[in-house]
């Protein structure tokens, strides 16, 4: 691949999008990943932070140093070098996480899937998941991918708040809510595994890349 | 120290916020308005991102426990000291045991306090500022309370006069009504219709408004796009969701969200915004990323030319800054 097919697009006046497409899949998000590692490598001179995301990643920089035109062609030049020098993967981890299927929303979920609630325990912890994506709020990590039978819609009404360490799936995805949150997802059940802790370092217990299995807790 | 003898509804500690984070999922957080924080920091003599009191919705007091320099800015308050009329954006000198009041906010929304030394609370992910969705950072990562007493950092050796005042032309213009915006981010999702809609309208902050997003009410940008795959979003983003009325995200919005983003306040203006109070309208006018950043960098060097007018200020100044 080369810069050819990546565009630029400002968000506002600090930051840049690289978009490396229009169709998410497992592969662009593999490319937009590896090329987030290539650009923090690359130390680049007033980058804040860089945001991977599922057809895009976004830069922030200080625009009293770089102008948008600058710093788009030096993001650009650095993925291209990125995506041909074959940066390494970091090592990912495996983690299990206890969870207690006490969830509100459980047996809606199995009314809805049309599974017994046992099923949909079953189902749940039978996977390992990988890591998409951090972000939303702080350690809440998107993952995928969800047994197909499992792939409900979003709640039309998101709760106000949502208790952190709730467990909770919407389409094809499942997550770990790490604070209280408003949210949309439905909750099945609650960990008592702690996602973020701003004095750890990473302060995020999951990255991106990492997989991640559910084990059921009496 | 200080100490909050009569807490008004919501007071926080902040700074710049969080600026290297948003990958762990931590956003930008930090004041409300970036500029007054800054601007009361210069004014005092402190590093302009030192931590603040960042105050809102309501009167209170705090007492300070030792002799302190101080300034309040942002938003506009009736305030005392010892009884004694405050003015904004100029130094005010406290003595050991005297107590400082807002009476009342009298327009604008957030009010800044610094204190010279600024207000020493633990660094976290590489800030000071209070993430209340989180419970971190500021003090204890809660909202202030009366009997809280939180510590000053030493006193500057070198201090601007009493009275020093910051000039209103070094000041955003907070009684426009127009908020600057950028466009490009997904622009393909919108057509001519809408962006007319969004720049030719007055729109209304909404109650639903608070440091993550302010709700705009005014004509829906007619369309329902539904959630596209997640992506980065910033302060000053305008999502459009079902609904197709507008929300301007704010200091604590998500890192990442599903929502179209039909443009971006300009950062330079952000605080215009967020000094905006329920019921009161703005006008949105699209302008380059280009002059967006002019107007970004002239409001900095208006902090550098406070922070070196407060240094000669000084009875100490020697000329040298």
């Amino acid at each position: 691949m080369t810069t050819a097919s990546l565009r630029p697009r400002p968000l506002g006046d600090s930051a840049v999008s690289i978009v490396f497409g229009a169709e998410r899949s497992a592969e662009l998000l593999r490319r937009v990943h590896s090329a987030a590692r290539a650009l923090e490598a690359a130390n680049i001179p007033h980058v804040d932070d860089i945001v991977p995301a599922y057809l895009a990643l976004t830069v922030f920089y200080d625009p009293r140093h770089a102008s948008y035109e600058e710093i788009s062609a030096t993001l650009l030049a650095a993925c291209d070098r990125g995506t041909h020098s074959s940066a390494r993967s970091p090592k990912s981890r495996e983690h299990r996480i206890p969870v207690r299927y006490d969830g509100m929303d459980l047996e809606a979920v199995a009314i809805s899937t049309g599974l017994s609630v046992e099923d949909v325990i079953a189902r749940h912890s039978a996977r390992a998941y990988t890591v998409d994506l951090l972000g939303f709020v702080p350690g809440f990590a998107y993952l995928s991918e969800l047994d197909p039978s499992l792939h409900l819609p979003r709640r039309a009404q998101p709760r106000p708040r949502i208790a952190a360490g709730s467990v909770a799936i919407a389409a094809a995805q499942t997550a770990i809510y790490p604070l209280d949150t408003p949210g949309g997802w439905h909750i099945i059940g609650s960990t008592q595994t702690v996602m973020f802790d701003p004095t750890r370092d990473p302060p995020a217990l999951l990255a991106p890349g990492d997989t991640a299995r559910f084990e059921r807790v009496p | 120290m200080i100490t909050i003898t009569r807490a008004p509804p919501y007071l926080t500690v902040q700074n710049g916020g969080r600026l290297h984070s948003r990958s762990f999922g931590v956003p930008r957080g930090g004041a409300m308005d970036t500029f007054a924080i800054r601007a009361v920091n210069a004014i005092v003599g402190n590093s302009v991102d030192a931590a603040a009191l960042e105050w809102a919705l309501g009167g209170g007091s705090v007492r300070f426990d030792r002799n302190c320099l101080f300034a309040i800015g942002g938003a506009s308050a009736r305030a005392t000291l010892s009884g004694k009329g405050v003015a904004p954006c100029t130094t005010t000198y406290a003595r050991a045991g005297e107590e400082f009041t807002v009476e009342q906010i009298t327009s604008g929304r957030f009010l800044y306090l610094a204190c010279d030394g600024g207000i020493d609370v633990p660094i976290l992910l590489g800030s000071r500022s209070t993430y209340l969705p989180g419970h971190f950072g500021g003090y204890e990562g809660r909202m202030l309370r009366s009997g809280d007493s939180i510590a000053l950092g030493a006193r500057p050796t070198s201090l601007p006069a009493e009275g020093f005042h910051s000039a209103a032309d070094l000041m955003p213009r907070y009684d426009s009504a127009i908020v600057h915006i950028t466009s490009g981010t997904q622009n393909d999702l919108f057509d001519e219709s809408a962006w007319r809609t969004l720049t030719e309208s007055d729109y209304r902050i909404s109650t639903a408004s608070d440091r993550t997003g302010y709700k705009l009410e005014g004509p829906a940008l007619g369309n329902s796009l539904g959630m596209l795959p997640s992506e980065a979003g910033c302060p000053g983003a305008i999502q459009i969701p079902g609904d197709g009325l507008p929300i301007a995200l704010m200091a604590d919005a998500p890192t990442i969200g599903g929502y179209p983003k039909i443009a971006v306040v300009s950062e330079a203006d952000l605080p215009i915004l967020a000094q905006r109070r329920p019921g009161e309208s703005i006008r949105f006018q699209l302008i380059t990323i280009e002059q967006s950043q002019r107007a970004l960098k002239r409001r900095a060097s208006d902090i550098h030319t406070i922070s070196q007018l407060a240094a000669r200020s000084s009875p100490d100044w020697r000329g040298i800054s």
